[in-house]
């Protein structure tokens, strides 16, 4: 049933106002009016309303040094709204209880055996706050759609229910996303990128996965399996079934590990680790040079032990990119690393949930 | 354009150690400077820093041209220059590293509160998170934590232009990278960077544009996003890759 338009307008702007704070953190009524494009007297009844519904407070600010009274902020309360996040790996399950605002209010973490299932670890690590929280999310490395698991090398998952198993795992409904995505929503929203209007997020663990998100939002099918993009035709073998995947050439399986002992090597003058080194490089440019073409990204994270390998072998990779892409797709592209490093993908998944939350608010 | 260099020479006697260089630096972008041992990469810096005085040629900043006769003209010009060999004192403390020459006083007094409250709003501008104490003496930290220290110093004063002189050459691996990151977050933040390198990999990792100098002349300027490796290398080596860079056969001489 649709609602009366000015009840609907409330809650729209009730929405927008919290998703306002929640984003860019404690700020003046003045700078709400701004920022949201609303009457004064409008943002002063939400925030009344919004105060007597516990989800927001009006703290004195900080003394600016001039002269006058300070003025005061409207900030979150974290324990108003909470989202569970956890980040299943092959080897170990990070969780997170983000508050509204972006606080981390709890946050730990287990080691797994090699080849256990997690869900169970997950219900443990989660306890009982997964039920109190308004959303939960799990990031999973791999290619991910809605809460299906096509395919992960890390996990050896393939076409696996995640969604249902982590249900029937804590009594409670699940947000599934891949870790790449997942992590470039967290940089989107929490890092450096936020001016990024189509971000993709290349990500190193055990296999390479990446996500694309545009304005932000995750997107369906913006999940990618950049790990089995074929860049020598007939090459090496790889687990997936096919020959050549980029995966397969980079030896990408445990490389995380032996990856620094290469660089190592290199940078003290070995040229068998040199040339291994650039054949990475290059591999990974042509393997990003098909993804750059297919999607026009405006900005290319490196994030996991990618981070490592584009800062050692960043010659290769962009002269790669360069001789594979059309000049009006690499001009404006700008290629950095993650400032969130191993946290983003905990603090993305979170920030998924509360999209959501916002989402069903309007 | 932020800074721009027409026409620049400089000469030592009868040595033509920079002939007709042009360059121009914008605000928000990483300028690499590379070239071969004894290209002019060092005096083109201190010809910009103010150390030493040009032959021929324009230096002009925002638009004006300026004369820049001491490294105090181009500071006030908000151009910093981090140099290879950091020139910290050991046995000060991050913040008064940072601050030498020019403390913050209260009265007769140091104000040691506002110069720590800048120190540690500048490194975490910069998302600095290797420092963790600003009072330990800078000669406990690393390698890669001096550069950053060294970085900081140059930031902290409404620099615009800061020049960085083989920031990563001393440093290990894992230092290299966390120091590549802070150039490019430096330029992000809106700074100028010219950044002088001698391994590509470093160059290619933060920059937006490439200056190849060949023997004192300006072979190309190339967007990074256009410019492979094999080019930038015939670049240094020969001045000139397919159509791009010096003349044929000059060899260097002006002909």
């Amino acid at each position: 049933m649709a609602l009366p338009p000015a009840v609907e307008l409330r809650r729209r702007n009730r929405a927008a106002l919290l998703q306002q704070l929640h984003r860019h953190g404690p700020q003046t009524r003045a700078a709400l009016t701004e920022a949201l494009g609303l009457n004064r007297s409008t943002i002063g009844a939400l925030a009344t309303e919004l105060a007597e519904s516990g989800h927001i407070e009006e703290t004195t600010g900080q003394s600016t040094g001039s002269a006058g009274r300070p003025s005061t902020l409207v900030a979150c309360v974290p324990q108003s709204i909470t989202v569970a996040a956890v980040e299943i790996r092959a080897d170990r399950l990070r969780f997170a209880l983000v508050g509204l605002g972006g606080e981390v209010l709890e946050r730990s973490e287990t080691a797994l055996d090699e080849g256990a299932d997690p869900m169970t670890a997950v219900s443990v690590i989660t306890g009982g706050t997964a039920a109190a929280s308004a959303e939960a999310v799990a990031a999973v490395p791999g290619l991910v759609d809605e809460g299906t698991v096509a395919h992960s090398t890390e996990l050896g998952w393939i076409d696996r229910d995640a969604a249902a198993d982590l249900e029937a795992a804590t009594g409670r409904e699940w947000q599934v996303v891949d870790t790449a995505t997942a992590a470039a929503v967290g940089e989107w929203t929490r890092g450096d990128a936020r001016d990024s209007r189509k971000l993709l997020y290349l990500h190193g663990g055990r296999g390479l996965t990446a996500g694309l998100v545009i304005e932000g939002r995750a997107q369906r099918g913006g999940s990618i399996q950049l790990g089995h993009i074929v860049v020598e035709p007939g090459g090496r073998e790889c687990a997936c079934g096919l020959r050549g995947c980029l995966e397969a050439e980079m030896e990408a399986f445990g490389f995380g590990e032996d990856f620094e002992t290469t660089t190592l090597a290199a940078g003290m003058g070995d040229a068998a680790a040199r040339d291994r080194l650039r054949r990475f490089g290059e591999d990974l440019g042509w393997a990003l040079g098909a993804v750059v073409t297919a999607t026009g990204p405006d900005e290319i994270l490196f994030g996991g032990w990618l981070r490592e390998l584009y800062l050692s072998t960043a010659a290769p990779v962009r002269s790669a990119l360069a001789e594979t892409t059309l000049p009006h797709l690499r001009s404006k592209l700008r290629l950095r690393t993650p400032v969130l490093g191993d946290e983003g993908a905990l603090i993305g998944a979170a920030e998924t949930g509360f999209a959501a939350l916002f989402d069903q608010m309007r | 354009m932020l800074l721009e260099l027409t026409g620049l020479s400089k000469r030592f006697g009868p040595v033509e150690v920079l002939s007709d260089v042009d360059l121009a630096i914008d605000a928000g972008e990483v300028c690499a400077l590379v070239g071969d041992n004894g290209a002019g990469k060092s005096t083109l810096v201190k010809c910009v820093a103010g150390i030493h005085g040009i032959d021929g040629g324009a230096i002009t900043v925002d638009g004006e041209a300026r004369h820049i006769t001491g490294p105090r003209d181009a500071a006030a010009l908000g151009i910093e220059v981090v140099y290879q060999d950091l020139a910290l004192c050991d046995n000060l403390d991050v913040v008064e590293n940072l601050f030498l020459g020019r403390e913050k006083m209260r009265g007769m007094m140091l104000d040691d509160d506002a110069m720590e409250q800048l120190a540690a709003e500048t490194l975490s501008s910069l998302a600095v998170r290797t420092i963790r104490n600003l009072r330990q003496p800078v000669a406990s930290l690393s390698g890669g934590q001096r550069q950053t220290v060294a970085i900081a110093k140059a930031v902290l004063w409404n620099s615009r232009l800061v020049i960085l002189d083989e920031p990563t050459a001393a440093l290990g691996v894992a230092q290299t990278r966390q120091v590549l990151e802070l150039i490019r977050r430096l330029a992000d933040q809106g700074l100028a960077v010219l950044y002088i390198s001698h391994n590509l990999n470093d160059v290619f990792a933060v920059a937006d544009r490439i200056a190849a100098l060949y023997l004192g002349r300006m072979a190309a300027v190339l967007d990074a996003a256009d410019a492979t490796q094999s080019q930038v290398v015939e670049l240094i080596t020969s001045g000139r890759s397919g159509t791009l860079g010096l003349g044929a056969d000059t060899n260097g001489a002006r002909t």
